[in-house]
């Protein structure tokens, strides 16, 4: 009995958001970065394109992260005050093909940095780095609102990729890309439905911004309803592939700030003896979750530990050869 | 998907001679495929055909056994492509490797230590592959046996010398390991070994084509215990053969490929190998063979074939019970929540988070989230106040505050008069709790 | 399920006056008007009383790409008109219709083997419809082995079980349901079914409202695609809840929009 190879036909593809903008472009980028565009399963060569191939993001703050794990202190200890410098060591002695800027300091609760001062935090970035920015703010719906059309307008031209807005407060931030042409984030709480609706509500403030959305489907580490979060991104794609272009985006996920809550990536050896050793099991725990979601079709993985980075890395460049047959 | 009526009456005699009770052969067809017929009404089809109507309406996936004793690993018998379609049934075996060339007994020592207890739960890497580096089959012999001495686990032995496995057999085959591989050169010896012993086979092509085929030979000398190796190696090639033979089997009914199959890790770096085993446990293998040994990285992969092989269907529940969250006193913090997984692990976090050490009071609702708890009366003042004595919460905690969370507020006057307790309302997001910590308990 | 919209037939006043007088804005306002309300092909029918379907129908399929970019449905008994409309076509068309007649399907399945056209098959023959589920699925199987020999796969065929108007022929509505299901079970990958939707409420008061419960009760049987009237919205809005509830499109608030923007 001769073999048939089985290929699916898929009605439409992912659409591709381009990050980062060069020069010609009107921005100061060394080179841009394309997401998406697959018109098959998660690496399936053999039955359709897979253009651009997922790319990994290394996470830097405007603040010291003090409750980040000890063992992050040998790789960013020297450079957690400075983000342009934590930015720089990120892309040049780790290879992150573009970083995220998390605005942490504006926290009312924290520093309360004015929009102004970390507007000038992502240009600082901007001068140290050539990758493509990812810039969120800090999580105060508030305070973020009055600082995405500052930032947004400090980066106008960089094409950066904004983040984030949610069903209950999107309008802001929307309208600061609109304004200044940068991307947005679209975050849903790992729930399909509203991750489609959000992206139908952002479609009717601007068509233009229908091609400029990233789906952050919010996602929970290995061991904390990963499976949940990897069903769902795996009906969105399928849903995208099938003709649902309201899902047909790509979609990026924080894994390196699940994966550090968890007890798995943290907790000393000497209190779970047989669990082998810390840090290695943390840079696992968190490879193990960003293989698990590149499976289920992830575009943009953000990560943390730089080791953690270098095994995912090699996993995409292997997933991305050919299996045609 | 069953038989279509086509298929169906391709092998019916087409005589329309009634004697079924249908009126048309294709009536009594299409009566077979809806499953309201038994073919055994026909009375003039042939056994050929009978044959391959039998074999055509098995699973699509054989259930395959490896092993004995309290460590059998059953594989195959799956139906899906996604799990959220239904589910995936049986999770894949994950093999450690150990070659007769190594220090064998230390290994097999080691081996047993690759057991973890993780949420209550217990996992185990529960297969052991002992492979012939050597070529020599009285050394295979001797590891064989100290690896069998040592656990009770499922083998995997490994030796592509008839010669050797039937050593390798001698030792173990009450213990009905896998025999790995029959290929185009040997199979007529290996099945021969298989069968007489009892134990499934392993049947590894150069390529799919060369697996079917080879599949075929194997099934006609009457051997059908198998497990497919495609004979790839390179991560995106295995994923791509895996994804064929899950689809071929389960879509297209292709018989040869309706086993489970194995995959190898090819990668050096034991890191690398675990993150490639996480590809394909993630697309269908049915057992991962792997050279990594250290518990921190081999920890992750069994969680995510825990994770990924749950039941989409049914809410992952945690323990009901008061957790300590960081070094937790008397005087510190409650908060209460449902024990949905999903829902008790966010706030769990978020807890954590705040550094200041608490304690959640996880109640038992089924395993449903908040409000469909609530609307259903499963967290309702009554079961949260019956949760909070039953934890004992009045005897482990000095203060008399519990926190609620923001969702189900109306609950406060209730609960404190069920309890006698103060009842905070904390915020409706998880994501709030840092926020309400800082400000609350600080 | 998808709808082919009907509205461009010469049965309607407006539309055979439009194509004797050759004026394409009208043609041109309900290729818009059906697509924008989330037609998924474009039925074509120069009318019964037309005299040069041929030239008609050509004029309608050039017209119609003006202004759309569906695919077209040319619906004609004149062999000649589908397949002077077929050659005009940018894109796979689908020809509507064929009966289970040798003669007929012979050339039918020829002309989509040629152009990689889908076909409607209409399960009835030489002596008329047939009143069982069986026999309707007698007549389709018929209708998928021919197509399977001119190499026209099952999934190129959506077989029509020829509804009747439900005044007239009410014990035909379980019997077209029914047959809806086994379609199914032919083979796989299976036929798809369509049905001309308005035919159940032929001469019946309540029209809209008896074309609509048809239309979901048949999409619960497995019904694929109906011709019917797009610009319905009300029947749309029925048939976009119908795709949520049997799990075929992924909810969100605003699905019938969704849906209609295809």
């Amino acid at each position: 009995m001769a073999v048939e190879i089985q290929k699916e036909k898929y009605r439409s593809k992912v659409g591709e958001v381009v990050l980062g903008a060069t020069r010609e472009q009107g921005g100061t980028r060394s080179h841009t970065i394309t997401v998406g565009g697959e018109s098959a399963l998660p690496y399936l060569h053999f039955e359709g394109e897979i253009p651009n191939r997922p790319v990994v993001a290394l996470e830097v703050w405007d603040m010291v992260p003090e409750e980040w794990n000890d063992c992050f202190k040998q790789y960013y200890g020297d450079v957690f005050n400075d983000p342009a410098a934590w930015a720089k060591k990120c892309v040049d002695e780790y290879g992150a093909d573009l970083i995220l800027v998390r605005l942490k300091s504006a926290d009312p609760d924290l520093k309360g940095s004015s929009p102004e001062n970390c507007a000038a935090t992502v240009q600082k970035v901007l001068g140290a780095v050539g990758v493509p920015l990812v810039v969120i703010g800090c999580g105060n719906n508030e305070k973020d609102n009055l600082l995405y059309p500052v930032v947004a307008e400090a980066a106008t031209g960089e094409n950066l990729l904004l983040g984030v807005a949610e069903q209950q407060n999107y309008k802001a931030i929307t309208s600061a890309c609109m304004a200044y042409k940068h991307n947005v984030i679209a975050q849903s709480p790992i729930d399909i439905n509203i991750c489609k609706q959000l992206n139908i509500l952002i479609a009717e403030m601007s068509t233009a911004m229908a091609n400029r959305i990233v789906i952050d489907p919010t996602i929970a580490a290995l061991g904390y309803g990963i499976e949940y979060s990897y069903s769902i991104m795996e009906r969105a794609r399928n849903g995208a592939l099938q003709g649902d272009k309201m899902l047909a985006m790509p979609m990026i996920c924080n894994v390196g700030q699940e994966v550090w809550k968890t007890k798995e990536a943290n907790l000393p050896v000497a209190e779970e003896p047989g669990w082998g050793e810390q840090e290695e099991r943390g840079v696992m725990w968190e490879a193990m979750t960003a293989t698990a979601y590149l499976q289920a079709g992830m575009n943009v993985l953000i990560l943390r530990h730089p080791r953690a980075l270098a095994l995912v890395k090699q996993n995409i460049a292997d997933l991305m050869k050919s299996n045609s047959y | 998907m069953g038989l279509t009526g086509l298929e169906i009456y391709k092998h019916l005699p087409k005589t329309n001679c009634k004697e079924c009770g249908s009126p048309t052969c294709l009536a009594f067809a299409m009566a077979l495929a809806g499953g309201k017929a038994s073919l055994d009404a026909c009375p003039h089809v042939s056994d050929e055909a009978k044959a391959a109507l039998d074999s055509a309406s098995a699973p699509p996936i054989k259930l395959v056994k490896v092993g004995a004793g309290d460590w059998v690993v059953e594989l195959g018998d799956e139906t899906e492509l996604f799990r959220h379609d239904k589910r995936f049934f049986h999770p894949a075996g994950i093999a450690v490797l150990i070659s007769d060339t190594e220090d064998v007994a230390a290994k097999a020592d080691a081996f047993e230590k690759l057991e973890f207890t993780r949420v209550g739960q217990r996992y185990a890497v529960n297969m052991a592959a002992v492979k012939c580096a050597s070529g020599d089959a009285a050394k295979f012999k001797a590891a064989v046996e100290t690896v069998a001495g040592k656990t009770k686990k499922a083998l995997i032995l490994i030796a592509e010398d008839p010669v050797v496995m039937e050593a390798g057999l001698a030792a173990a085959a009450d213990r009905k390991p896998l025999v790995y591989a029959a290929t185009a050169g040997n199979y007529e010896k290996m099945v021969e070994l298989a069968k007489s012993k009892g134990c499934p086979l392993a049947v590894k092509g150069k390529d799919l084509e060369e697996t079917a085929a080879l599949v075929e030979k194997v099934t006609a000398l009457g051997y059908k215990e198998l497990v497919l190796d495609s004979g790839a190696r390179e991560t995106s090639k295995v994923l791509a053969d895996l994804t064929q033979i899950r689809r071929l089997a389960v879509r297209k009914r292709f018989r040869p490929f309706g086993y489970p199959a194995i995959a190898f890790t090819d990668k050096d770096d034991p890191r690398e190998e675990v993150v490639q085993a996480g590809v394909y446990l993630s697309k269908y293998a049915g057992i991962i063979v792997l050279k990594a040994f250290e518990q921190q990285q081999l920890l992750p992969l069994l969680s995510w074939r825990q994770n990924l092989y749950t039941d989409p269907q049914k809410p992952i529940q945690v323990e009901a019970k008061l957790y300590q969250i960081g070094d937790a006193g008397p005087e510190a913090p409650v908060y209460c929540t449902t024990n949905f997984s999903l829902t008790y692990f966010i706030v769990q976090g978020e807890v954590e988070n705040t550094r200041i050490p608490s304690h959640i009071l996880s109640v038992d609702t089924g395993g449903i989230s908040v409000l469909t708890a609530y609307a259903d009366n499963k967290f309702s003042a009554e079961t949260i106040s019956a949760a909070m004595k039953k934890a004992g919460l009045d005897e482990k905690i000095k203060h008399r505050k519990i926190v609620i969370p923001g969702h189900v507020a109306v609950l406060k006057g209730k609960l404190e008069e069920a309890s006698g307790w103060e009842v905070m309302v904390g915020p409706r997001e998880a994501s709030g709790i840092n926020k309400f910590a800082k400000e609350k308990f600080a | 399920m998808i709808i082919i919209g009907e509205r461009i037939n010469g049965m309607f006043k407006d539309v055979a006056k439009a194509i004797r007088e050759r004026d394409a804005g009208v043609i041109h306002e309900w290729a818009r008007r059906q697509e924008k309300n989330g037609a998924r092909y474009l039925d074509l029918n120069v009318g019964p009383s037309s005299a040069e379907p041929v030239e008609a129908m050509k004029w309608l399929v050039e017209v119609t790409q003006e202004a759309s970019n569906l695919p077209l449905c040319l619906d004609s008994t004149k062999y000649d008109a589908i397949e002077a409309g077929l050659k005009l076509c940018k894109r796979p068309a689908m020809i509507n219709s064929v009966p289970a007649e040798a003669a007929k399907m012979e050339r039918v399945f020829a002309m989509a083997a040629e152009h990689n056209a889908e076909v409607i098959c209409l399960a009835m023959n030489e002596e008329g419809i047939p009143k069982d589920a069986e026999n309707r699925v007698a007549l389709a199987m018929e209708l998928v082995a021919t197509a399977d020999a001119f190499g026209v796969a099952p999934d190129m065929l959506f077989i029509d079980p020829l509804v009747l108007p439900c005044n007239v022929a009410q014990d035909h509505g379980k019997e077209v349901m029914e047959t809806m299901r086994q379609i199914k079970l032919l083979s796989d990958p299976p036929p798809k079914t369509v049905v001309g939707l308005s035919n159940v409420s032929q001469g019946t008061k309540n029209r809209e409202l008896i074309n609509r419960i048809f239309a979901v009760m048949a999409m619960a049987c497995g019904l694929d695609a109906a011709i019917a009237d797009a610009c319905d919205d009300e029947l749309m809005a029925a048939v976009a809840t119908a795709r949520i509830l049997l799990n075929m499109d992924i909810y969100c608030d605003s699905y019938i929009d969704v849906f209609k923007q295809g």
